[in-house]
């Protein structure tokens, strides 16, 4: 079955926070749950969608458990929302939770730390066009870069769940193994594939992990290692699709891997955004026209955030 | 609630069923906040800035945060006459309150073209004439920060206007802001509109290099209200009060006593710009807010409130 990633019913709605739990060392996963219309709204949340979370009402941790690293900067006023994907979604009787997982990287996300059970957040969404399942496909390489992973977490559920023809692969990636956002000691696992991590192996999905210094799993970029799979494997590229979130020059690379051996791609973008609702105009991505040699400028909040890779014309700037 | 206190405002010859407009650029072309909120519960309703020929607008980072801010350079990116004609007015005449059209361009006869294709558009209003615009090259800033370039638009766009009410939004980022508004209301504006964004930067101290593409954005948000608030009262006190033109104020407008503030200013009306990013219903809090405001201060039309400011 072919579905197109969107959902409709986006709304303003306040959301319970249930937990707020470290993972790693500065990555959280932040439990919301939703009742009434909020409920219903985020029970058709698709993977890759996002939802605009407003932090400016949360208090700073105590100086002295602020990061040094963020220390000159963490006073600093928050007025916007911040955008967020979620890597979980469930529901059950009119209540729907979802989980957010977030890394602490500035002023927004380090006030996130304080969130406590029974905290009230407002949210915006859902928001966005998600992934999409074209028809005909039977393996899906699941490519997540750093913080590009929640969509990708999320899109794993939903395939193990919904799409029992599709066989999925995740490759994780970032620079060194304290920079993936995964439960787990990260520099302990292996450098093969397998059911390495297990937010990935609890839906029976094999994952490899790859880091730029080699102080977890593969020692490469990501897409390196896909590259290799992909060598190693000979189904049909017309049955395969990749599924990629991640910094943009990875996102780049995956698309230029897509296309060079005929694979489907769909890549998750990021932008700076004020509203996410189409409105500011903001967070726009260049896009190609077909049979022209013009561009256009999409949304990445309303056109995207998952984009088909071939449209896009990657940028070094965001 | 209502009917205790009236607060509607006479805007330039349109009748506002409350003071509170949205401002350009911060709530779309038309509906797209109508998920989020009632629009027949708004005053007013203000386009994104429309140009003859479609914008692609800059290339990106087009915003940056800033303290209690931020800086836009989106570049007047829009659909163009067109497109917005055949798709958005008849969204626009179903809204059930007054709408006004913001024009842009890079020629007074752009500005001029666009406002005589929409003249006879029962579905409008009036129309706000952006010459204020920062992020636009060889665009809006010119004509704006100039007292003969204001005087010269705005005197060519009001005989465009087909009779309809017309509104020049003035930009802060001038030596006297009385000047540009004087020149403007000699040339025949029915209403003026303060502030745009100030001319603002960001750098990556990192790289060394500005944040934003376009270099330089405008400044919006709370960050500006209390400069907005001043510049509103003075453009009232030297130059609108006595010509009997009234102002939309804006500027960092979060709450409802921010708007009030603009009011006692001297703004007739308010326009909810950045704060409706936030929170898609901004600007029917606003409203409610400065409903109950009067009657905790037993003020029975809201007019008595308009450039109340005390002598202090």
């Amino acid at each position: 079955m072919a579905d197109n990633g969107t959902s409709s019913g986006k709304g303003q709605f306040d959301a319970a926070v249930r937990e707020n739990r470290l993972i790693g060392e500065r990555f959280y996963k932040l439990k919301l749950e939703f009742f009434g219309e909020g409920a219903e709204a985020f029970e058709g949340f698709r993977p890759g969608q996002f939802a605009q979370v407003d932090i400016s009402g949360t208090a700073l941790p105590p100086a002295d458990s602020i990061p040094d690293e963020l220390r000159d900067s963490a006073g600093r006023d928050v007025l916007l929302r911040r955008p967020f994907s979620f890597t979980d979604v469930t529901s059950d009787r009119g209540r729907t939770w979802a989980e957010l997982l977030y890394c602490v990287v500035g002023p927004s996300t380090l006030r996130m730390t304080t969130l406590q059970a029974g905290d009230s957040l407002s949210v915006i969404g859902p928001l966005g066009n998600g992934f999409w399942v074209p028809e005909g496909k039977k393996t899906a390489l699941l490519v997540a870069g750093g913080m590009g992973s929640p969509p990708v977490q999320c899109l794993a559920k939903m395939l193990a769940k919904d799409y029992p023809e599709i066989t999925p692969t995740a490759f994780a990636g970032a620079k060194r193994a304290g920079d993936l956002p995964f439960e787990g000691r990260m520099d302990e696992v292996s450098r093969e594939i397998g059911f390495v991590l297990k937010e990935f192996g609890r839906h029976g999905i094999e994952s490899i992990v790859a880091t730029d210094d080699g102080s977890a799993g593969f020692k490469g970029l990501v897409t390196d290692c896909m590259v290799q799979w992909l060598t190693g494997n000979s189904a049909p590229r017309k049955e395969m699709i990749i599924y990629a979130c991640g910094p943009e020059a990875m996102l780049a690379k995956a698309a230029a891997i897509a296309r060079e051996r005929g694979i489907d791609c769909q890549v998750s973008m990021e932008r700076r955004m004020a509203c996410g609702t189409g409105i500011c105009q903001s967070c726009a991505v260049e896009c190609r026209v077909e049979g022209s040699s013009e561009t256009v400028y999409k949304l990445c909040c309303k056109d995207g955030p998952v984009f088909d890779a071939r449209e896009v014309v990657f940028s070094d700037r965001e | 609630m209502a009917g205790r206190v009236d607060i509607s405002v006479e805007f330039g010859g349109v009748r506002l069923g409350n003071p509170v407009v949205t401002a350009s650029g911060t709530c779309g072309y038309a509906d797209e906040l109508g998920e989020f909120m009632d629009l027949r519960r708004l005053g007013g309703f203000v386009t994104k800035s429309i140009t003859a020929r479609p914008r692609k607008g800059n290339p990106t980072p087009r915003i940056v945060e800033t303290d209690s801010g931020m800086l836009n350079a989106i570049g007047l990116a829009n659909i163009g006459l067109e497109r917005f004609v055949e798709e958005k007015v008849p969204v626009l005449a179903g809204l059930g309150i007054p709408v006004f059209v913001n024009v842009a361009g890079e020629t007074i006869e752009q500005y001029a073209a666009v406002v005589e294709r929409l003249a006879g558009e029962g579905a409008i209003a009036g129309f706000e004439l952006n010459i204020s615009c920062p992020n636009v090259k060889k665009g809006g800033i010119t004509f704006g920060t100039e007292a003969g370039l204001v005087k010269e638009i705005t005197a060519a766009v009001k005989a465009a206007c087909g009779g309809k009410m017309l509104m020049v939004k003035l930009t802060p980022n001038v030596t006297d802001i009385s000047v540009t508004a004087r020149a403007a209301i000699e040339a025949g504006a029915d209403a003026l509109s303060l502030v745009n964004t100030f001319t603002a930067m960001v750098i990556d101290i990192e790289q060394r290099k500005p944040v934003l593409a376009n270099r330089t954005g405008g400044l919006s948000g709370p960050a500006i209200r209390p400069i907005a608030v001043y510049l509103v009262s003075k453009v009232y006190r030297e130059v609108a009060k006595d010509a009997g033109v009234p102002i939309m104020g804006m500027g960092g407008i979060m709450t409802a006593s921010d708007a009030i503030e603009f009011m006692i200013a001297g703004a007739s009306a308010v326009g909810i710009g950045t704060a409706s990013f936030v929170r898609p219903d901004c600007a029917v809090r606003v409203v409610e807010g400065i409903e109950s405001y009067c009657e905790r201060h037993g003020i029975g039309n809201i007019k008595d409130l308009i450039g109340s400011l005390e002598a202090g």
